[in-house]
């Protein structure tokens, strides 16, 4: 039962400040002046003047925009309107440091001019050049506090640059503080505006790279044109090459948005290798990156867009939800607070929220979970003023700085507070009008109509949420006595001095809604009803008892404090920290296959030293305090490898263009892959995580261990080898209306482009032996096909069919070098002896076939017809399910007659051999990494599991530790259930209350 | 085809019973002699009586019988055990250290009726509509299917061959994979009523219990599609009762393809994975008075109680593969069997993860051995267990004097790839254990030796 404040949202401008300077205009006054005074007293208010500085009954005095003074005491100076703020706090205006105000709507038919190819680039972008009347958007901000705002574009991937302006009501010309003063980049392509390339994550980090060197390219080659004397024709012409003069040489910064970690730690990534001067607009996931953010001082800007509860109404639902998911929505209000403590500065937007009007309210409840409210309003003013360079005039109250102002009933941060008042530049912008009634307490009402009652009506609850009952108390001639109805709504109006409510006329005996309508002064009441049966009896009353209460609602926290450790990643499985790596570690009395030249050795030990291989052998001597671990009657093996997975990369396929090797999958790397566990579970350690089919020539991959815990940089493989995807068959000619449509125009696409980077190199070598014309510029594309082509980035193809295979493999060595290996390879075994010859390595499944045309002549036997031609041989997954158990797939190949270390091979030393990582993993040799399995039994039996997996000498997963994790989520999972099912309503997402009302 | 080659066939046949996996010469005279291989040739009827001795009996229902003597005439087992007499004629085969299996059955699966994934028009299995209980699998059975070869050579010898989409999809159909045709393979045409459960919560899971295949969008809701299958059921039960009554009426070949389900001669197996589904499925057969079978069953742990108490079996179809929640453990599927093993509940596993025929089937219940399952148990669900539910126990499902002659010779359990399976009998016809995968085999080991010899040369 909530009524509504008597005062109502409005915007009206209840003074004028004096416009800018009669001498610093251009613009002629049409008709008269309207000044006003501009000379304005702010009295008696409590004024906040700045984070942690308080003064009691202050006065502010405001002249022409500017705060003349600021101080204890009540005297207002003569002539000034004075403002009577008692009772009232003054904050700082608010400034939002990364504000959208909806400016940059994509033109119809596209941008016109010679912008850039990729209608995703739009630098060229000014939101000073664009500003328009957004006057809904400005009144949203200024309603929850802001004076001032970064405007971000938001459209594209270079969206163009951000500019400060005022929220205040002034002209255009008048409304900006500083134009351009920054670059903003999204990682979310905007649909809108259309094109084809990038649309994957890692595409749009090769697109952003190779657009920051062709604005360093641009500018070269016009001076190297200009330099000439114009002697020959100049560069492209590029407005948004030529806007990112300033960004690539690091003298205007670059806002990022990031929508995840993994965003912000890309952002990251990329402004540091371009020596950028980045700033981050956050996500809402800082908490989980605490460890990271510390220390950091780049300007990081974070958004209040707090979860929704998980569902967990009822059973089937709870089942549901994941310890991901309610984490999140336990501790993302928290994110603010945890930065706050870690030391970590950061600004506050609005940006992100799904309406503004959630911004006050999501505030408070970051403060109620733990965000100091100093701190919240350095975020909100002192922070982004001196990072958006406007400190000297913004962000406190100060004498001299321009007059933005907050004038709030209560404690913006801490109470249910309302905004009454907003001053930007020293006028005045009504938020919501003042309470001009308090019509709570009781009343005794009668009547003297035939269809009247007597009544107590008791109003209570705060005045913007009004609520109570009424007791009847006698009746009309046929109505029944004594009875209680609660208001089904009850509002006071401000300006009328009136109270409306409703309530169900069932009380009465009518069937229908009931209206009560009075007009309140000081304890007089004068009312009328208007009843279901058409009358509207008048009554009379008077105030008997006053309302004491508190005056508005202050905001708690109203979850139950839940200790959820920091892990990584933060969900189900996440781990506390990386596992401890023992300075040795010995596996005693086990059944060791090495697949290396020892074979496999019954009883024998395995000796790893600061996480590498030192020894494999009978009766090993370890080092005092290493670590025993006693595996009579288990085996071991090296880590499992798989090179083709797709799971743990944020993006799998960049179809844009048919060739696409400049795009690379170490670019998209996450740690947040449940499949990760489940894999190191099942005894994998390494993989190659692969780019998609949908290209000829797809992305560069990346190589990853299962270091279960580790952020993406961390996961993978160290100094591993380049390689580069190809796909061959059915899945790169599928793609309507991109070429190739047939494998003949596979070959051929890929034979252009291979001529292609001969010729770019061609022209590189003229241009550096001659300095003549134009500079050439970097071509990331070409760079990575003459990469190819000169054998440092290996072939990884994609394919099924004999056919396709050999053309390719023919097609290298036309130029001069070798393919590394085919991948799939349901028909390798028809070419096994090309293969062999032609010293190309087979990745094949074990079993898998009939899915699709081009599968359809698999054959279990594949491997083992390789390796009978003396291919190297290789199993993979391309699934991240059978990736958590490859040694089964491996046993499979037991039944084609292979023996059990040649089967055991396609998952170890002949994957390692295949993508040339055999000098770090594969086998348990010395030297090599300390990856290593312990199996329950033979790891090639179907009833066999793995119990320990160990990197690097570390161990990644155990049965026992696996045991305890699940008891901990299971824990935590009922916490936070129970904490969900305990707020009122079931938990909407919010999880603060208000109290006292 | 002429008299002449018809003739040479015959002969073909009458060597490959006797001579199994050896090349068959008479056929393969016709075809370049470089070429060793042959693709599997499919064997007359058991026309003598065999013994096999000396081997290790796997019954299933009574037990492990070692040195064991099985004898086989006109397809059926007549005698089983350590002393049994030989029947003049037999011919006997030394089994000494072999192990004999019944043959593993799939309680679900497409072999016949589905050949390549994306090849829509090689597959016949979802017709179109909600409602399709007329709907036989086995007349749509390519008898030349590579699928079958394959799935034999995995020791998978009978399969549910289960046509999906819709509502009710229509009858799985019991197929013993050996016969030219699907009528000589059809052991039941009509073994089981398929329903799809809706699913609340479309999305969720990831649809081993039912097709993944087969269009989802612009579905009515949870509710008001079970009120539909009400109502359809509903309507069915009207038409049999008018039929049993001789009332005259407009025939209805959907509602008179349910009338064994009304009187209680086959099961209605219900694809259910999540608690709420599997739980609701139940409560609608019991108003329906229905024999039920869950299939699918992600979430079967979390209402074992009930299928306990109401002894209603579950066939899963997804234990190799991925827990269906974030938190739950890494092995949630691996472990299902295990843990309904010890919560009491009858279950077979299927070879359901997504494969497209059912050759690791054996696998997928050797899994749960890992993870818990006892091995006499994990056999029980692809044997006898998927019998019993589908009402083929009379037949198959283990080794029993009366029981059909179909089963296999290995080197140990067929649920684990460290054995081999080394010959196949279905129904008393020694199977040519040739399959497409093996012919590959033959055929390019045969081109790396030439290629080896002309490097060499």
């Amino acid at each position: 039962m909530r009524a509504t404040l008597s005062t109502i949202a409005f915007a009206a401008v209840l003074a004028t400040s004096a416009q800018a300077q009669q001498a610093s205009r251009t613009q002629p006054v049409e008709g008269m002046r309207d000044n006003g005074t501009g000379y304005h007293a702010l009295v008696g208010a409590r004024v906040v003047t700045g984070p942690g500085q308080v003064l009691d009954e202050a006065t502010i005095v405001i002249r022409d925009g500017l705060i003349q003074s600021v101080g204890r005491g009540t005297d207002a100076p003569a002539g000034a309107r004075v403002w009577d703020l008692d009772g009232l706090t003054v904050y700082p205006g608010f400034i939002d440091a990364h504000a959208d105000l909806e400016m940059d709507a994509v033109p119809e038919g596209g941008d016109i001019g010679p912008t850039h190819w990729n209608p995703q680039v739009r630098a060229w972008f000014s939101t000073t050049r664009n500003l328009a009347d957004d006057e809904d958007r400005r009144s949203a901000l200024r309603s929850q506090g802001f004076g001032t705002a970064l405007v971000v574009p938001k459209e594209g991937l270079f969206r163009g640059t951000a500019s400060v302006i005022g929220l205040g009501d002034e002209g255009v010309r008048d409304r900006v503080l500083r134009p351009d003063v920054a670059q903003a980049i999204g990682f979310q392509r905007s649909f809108e505006l259309g094109g084809s390339y990038p649309n994957s994550a890692m595409g749009t980090i090769a697109l952003m790279k190779q657009t920051l060197m062709d604005a360093d390219w641009y500018m070269r080659a016009w001076e190297a044109y200009e330099a000439s004397g114009r002697a020959f024709l100049p560069p492209e012409t590029s407005e948004a090459l030529a806007a990112l003069e300033d960004a690539v040489h690091g003298s205007q910064p670059v806002v990022f948005e990031t929508g995840s970690e993994e965003e912000y730690l890309r952002a990251h990534g990329l402004a540091t290798e371009f020596g950028l001067t980045p700033w981050f607009r956050g996500n809402g996931l800082e908490y989980r990156l605490i460890d990271v953010l510390r220390g950091r001082t780049d300007p990081l800007i974070v958004p209040l867009d707090f979860p929704d509860a998980p569902d967990v109404g009822y059973p089937g639902a709870a089942l549901d939800a994941s310890l991901a998911d309610l984490r999140h929505w336990y501790l993302a209000p928290t994110s603010p607070g945890q930065l706050a403590e870690a030391g970590v500065r950061f600004a506050i937007t609005t940006d992100g929220l799904s309406s503004l009007n959630e911004f006050l309210p999501n505030l408070r409840i970051a403060v109620a979970r733990g965000l100091a409210a100093d701190d919240a309003l350095a975020a909100l003013t002192t922070t982004p003023a001196s990072w958006l360079g406007i400190d000297r005039t913004h962000g406190t109250i100060t004498e001299g700085k321009v007059a933005n102002l907050v004038v709030s009933e209560g404690d913006l941060f801490t109470e249910e507070a309302t905004v009454r008042d907003v001053w930007v530049q020293g006028r005045v912008y009504g938020i919501t009008r003042p309470a001009q009634i308090d019509p709570r307490g009781s009343w005794e009402i009668a009547s003297d109509d035939e269809w009247g009652f007597d009544a107590v009506l008791v109003l209570e609850g705060s005045l913007n949420r009004l609520r109570g009952y009424l007791d009847i108390a006698s009746t009309g001639p046929e109505l029944p006595g004594g009875a209680r109805v609660d208001l089904a709504s009850a509002r006071a109006v401000a300006e009328t001095g009136r109270i409306d409510a409703r309530f169900n006329g069932e009380v009465l005996g009518y069937q229908g809604m009931a209206l009560l309508s009075g007009s309140v002064r000081g304890d007089e009441f004068y009312g009328w009803t208007s009843l279901p049966n058409g009358a509207d009896p008048s009554f009379r009353g008077t105030r008997t008892e006053g309302f004491e209460g508190p005056e508005r609602g202050t905001v708690a926290m109203d979850v139950p404090d839940i200790d959820l450790p920091f892990i990584r990643p933060m969900m189900d499985y996440g781990r506390s920290s990386i596992p401890e790596q023992p300075a040795a570690v010995v596996v005693r009395n086990a059944t060791v296959w090495t697949q290396g030249p020892e074979g496999i050795l019954e009883g024998a030990d395995l000796l790893i030293r600061a996480g590498t291989i030192e020894a494999v052998g009978m009766d090993l001597d370890a080092p005092g305090g290493a670590v025993e671990i006693d595996a009579t009657g288990k085996h071991v093996t090296p880590g499992l490898i798989d090179p083709h997975i797709h799971s743990g990369v944020s993006a799998v396929n960049e179809s844009g263009f048919a060739i696409v090797p400049e795009v690379r999958m170490g670019d998209v790397v996450t740690h947040n892959n449940i499949w990760m566990y489940r894999q190191v579970a099942g005894g994998l350690t390494t993989a190659h995580i692969k780019h998609g089919s949908a290209n000829p020539i797809g992305g560069e991959n990346v190589f990853v261990k299962m270091r279960w815990g580790s952020l993406p940089e961390d996961l993978k493989l160290e100094n591993p080898p380049r390689t580069v995807k190809f796909a061959l068959g059915e899945n790169p000619k599928r793609r309507q209306g991109r070429y190739p449509d047939t494998r003949m125009g596979t070959q051929e696409i890929i034979r252009d482009h291979f001529m292609a980077a001969r010729d770019y190199e061609r022209e590189w070598q003229q241009w550096e032996e001659t300095g003549e014309g134009l500079p050439p510029r970097r071509d990331l594309r070409m760079e990575a096909i003459l990469d190819i082509l000169n054998q440092e980035l290996l072939i990884s193809s994609h394919g099924y069919r004999a056919d396709e295979f050999l053309a390719l493999v023919r097609l290298a060595e036309e130029f001069g070098f070798r393919v590394q290996t085919l991948q799939h390879g349901v028909e390798a075994y028809k070419i096994a002896s090309e293969l062999a010859e032609s010293n190309v390595a087979a990745v094949v499944w074990s079993d898998w076939g009939s899915f699709k045309l081009e599968a359809y002549d698999a054959t279990l036997y594949n491997a083992r017809i390789l390796i009978e031609a003396g291919v190297v041989t290789s199993l993979h997954s391309d699934n991240s399910e059978i990736a958590s158990r490859m040694n089964w797939e491996a046993g499979k190949l037991l039944r084609t007659g292979l023996t059990p270390e040649q089967a055991l091979s396609t998952v170890t030393i002949g994957s390692a051999r295949a993508m040339a990582i055999d000098d770090q993993v594969g086998s348990l040799e010395p030297g090599k990494d300390g990856d290593f399995v312990i199996w329950s039994g033979d790891p090639l039996s179907q009833f066999t599991r793995a119990e320990e997996t160990w990197i690097d000498g570390r161990r990644y997963f155990s049965l026992g530790e696996d045991a305890a994790m699940r008891d901990q989520i299971a824990q935590e999972r009922t916490q936070l259930i129970q904490a969900i099912l305990s707020i009122e309503g079931g938990g909407g997402g919010r999880n603060v209350e208000m109290e006292g009302n | 085809m002429t008299t002449t080659q018809r003739g040479t066939m015959k002969r073909t046949w009458s060597r490959a019973a006797r001579m199994a996996g050896v090349a068959v010469a008479v056929l393969w005279a016709l075809v370049p002699a470089t070429i060793g291989a042959q693709v599997r040739m499919t064997v007359p009827p058991q026309s003598e009586p065999v013994a096999l001795q000396g081997a290790t009996i796997h019954t299933v229902t009574s037990g492990v019988i070692e040195n064991g003597t099985i004898v086989l005439e006109d397809g059926v087992i007549t005698a089983i055990g350590t002393d049994v007499d030989i029947p003049a004629g037999a011919r006997v085969v030394d089994a000494t250290g072999k192990h004999i299996y019944p043959g593993l059955i799939d309680a679900f699966s497409t072999v016949g009726i589905a050949e390549i994934g994306a090849v829509d028009v090689s597959n016949d299995v979802n017709e179109l509509g909600d409602f399709n209980p007329n709907v036989r699998a086995d007349i749509a059975v390519n008898a030349e299917s590579r699928h079958i070869g394959t799935t034999r050579s995995a020791g998978v010898l009978t399969t549910l061959t289960t046509p999906g989409g819709g509502l009710v999809s229509g009858m799985s159909s019991a197929l013993a994979l050996e016969g030219w045709s699907w009528e000589e393979m059809s052991m039941q045409s009509a073994a089981a009523l398929n329903v799809n459960w809706p699913n609340p919560n479309p999305g969720r899971f990831r649809g081993f219990g039912g097709f993944r295949f087969g269009p989802q969008e612009d579905r009515p809701s949870y509710e008001e599609q079970i009120e539909q299958l009400k109502d359809f059921f509903g309507e069915a039960r009207a038409y049999r009762d008018a039929v049993a009554a001789g009332a005259e009426v407009r025939s209805d070949s959907r509602y008179a393809a349910m009338i064994p389900v009304f009187d209680g001669e086959i099961p209605v197996v219900v694809a259910a994975d999540g608690a709420a589904q599997i739980n609701d499925a139940i409560t609608w057969a019991q108003e329906e008075g229905f024999r039920i079978v869950i299939r699918g069953g992600q979430d079967a742990i979390h209402v074992a109680d009930r299928l306990v108490a109401e002894d209603i079996p579950v066939i899963l179809t997804s234990t190799m593969a991925a827990p269906g929640r974030q938190y739950e453990g890494y092995d949630g599927a691996y472990s299902m069997p295990a843990r309904l093993h010890e919560a009491g509940v009858r279950f077979a596993i299927s070879g359901g993860s997504g494969a497209l025929y059912s050759n690791r089937l054996p696998f997928e219940a050797g899994v749960a051995v890992a993870f818990g399952l006892p091995e006499e148990e994990a056999l029980k669900a692809v044997t006898i267990n998927p019998a019993q539910f589908l009402g083929l126990d009379d037949r198959i499902g283990s080794l029993e004097p009366g029981k059909q002659a179909t089963f296999l010779i290995t080197t140990g359990t067929p649920l684990d790839m460290t054995s081999d399976i080394e010959q196949a009998y279905i129904q008393g016809r020694e199977l040519d254990m040739t399959d497409i995968q093996k012919f590959f085999f033959e055929k390019y080991m045969e081109k790396v030796r030439q290629q080896m010899r002309r490097v060499i040369s």
